[in-house]
């Protein structure tokens, strides 16, 4: 029930949004299949970023551990803030190579 | 000439494509179906309440103002609570101090037992052990010389498909008491986020410990 309500919201102000966009800005319907893979280009960039922080979170407290830097616990990269952050990072990097790729800059 | 469709874009894009359609997949299907719940009691080794030498309770942390953690408390409590049916005689808790320093959580833990009417003679510490892995070959030395051979161990349910070989390569005949005798459905997006994290965790754990050959 929580979730339907939740997933109810999100639907209704979606569609009013749109509504809006299409109707009161004018924007093309076309354009929001671009906005989709934008999107999705922003939290894979996000989720990149966070499998890298993981990554060199664990190895860095197992390395620790190993110069027996003292007893670190694996569990501090087990924190939602490193997933925000990460998302942050990965929306970062996307703007910047959006406005790399305007100023003409070389895009891999 | 090409006839990749420009809005393709580049390797980059269709990575991060990719991944993020992967992630927004697995969001929903972890906040919005009931399959963690599944999978959780799925994974879920039975409880086998019955008559041992020993109860053996593991860590789960304290909070930075020393109180024990959610986890730690239920664990405690569940113990304790085994301990008061009678099914073993010896009560084993573990616990280091926090990071921050200050009393063992198996210390604190030893207080809440005493208040709750478990004899200190029943209650054997262990503030050392940091990992689960230690907090078997600690127990090991422990129990051993006094000739324990059966313990009730008592830990979450994801944690106990870990913890439960590395007591019984540490010689011990080990009976599962998980913190609850049956898996509960999570009650909400944020809840099954919760218990798709734990698992995650717990997965991750898992494979850690396989590759360093705990397992």
């Amino acid at each position: 029930m929580q979730e339907l309500f939740i997933l109810g919201v999100v639907v209704l102000t979606s569609a009013a949004a749109g509504v809006f966009a299409v109707r009161g800005l004018a924007w093309s319907v076309g354009a929001l299949a671009a906005a989709v893979r934008a999107t999705l280009e922003f939290v894979g960039a996000g989720l990149v970023f966070f499998v890298l922080n993981l990554v060199v979170g664990v190895a860095t407290i197992l390395i620790l551990r190993t110069l027996g830097g003292g007893p670190v616990s694996v569990y501090v990269v087990n924190d939602v803030a490193l997933l925000a952050l990460s998302l942050l990072q990965g929306l970062a990097f996307q703007c910047w190579r959006q406005a790399a790729r305007a100023t003409g800059g070389t895009l891999r | 000439m090409s006839n990749r469709d420009p809005r393709e874009g580049s390797a980059w894009a269709r990575i991060c494509r990719a991944v993020g359609l992967a992630g927004l997949a697995l969001f929903i299907v972890a906040a919005f179906t009931p399959l963690p719940s599944l999978v959780e009691r799925w994974l879920a080794i039975p409880a086998r309440l019955e008559p041992a030498d020993a109860l053996v309770v593991l860590a789960a942390g304290l909070n930075n103002d020393g109180v024990l953690s959610n986890n730690s408390l239920r664990r405690a409590l569940r113990g304790i609570a085994l301990y008061n049916k009678g099914l073993a005689p010896l009560l084993v808790l573990s616990g280091a101090p926090a990071q921050t320093g200050g009393r063992p959580e198996a210390q604190v833990r030893a207080d809440l037992a005493g208040e709750l009417g478990v004899p200190p003679a029943a209650v054997v510490l262990l503030g050392t052990a940091r990992t689960t892995r230690e907090e078997a070959v600690e127990v090991g030395k422990l129990l051993k010389p006094r000739g324990i051979q059966r313990i009730l161990l008592v830990t979450d349910g994801d944690h106990m498909a870990r913890a439960l070989p590395l007591f019984e390569r540490a010689g011990f005949e080990v009976l599962p008491a998980p913190v609850f005798d049956t898996v509960y459905d999570a009650a909400g997006p944020e809840d099954r986020l919760s218990t798709s994290r734990s698992m995650l965790m717990e997965l991750g754990a898992r494979l850690y410990y396989r590759a360093a050959g705990y397992l």
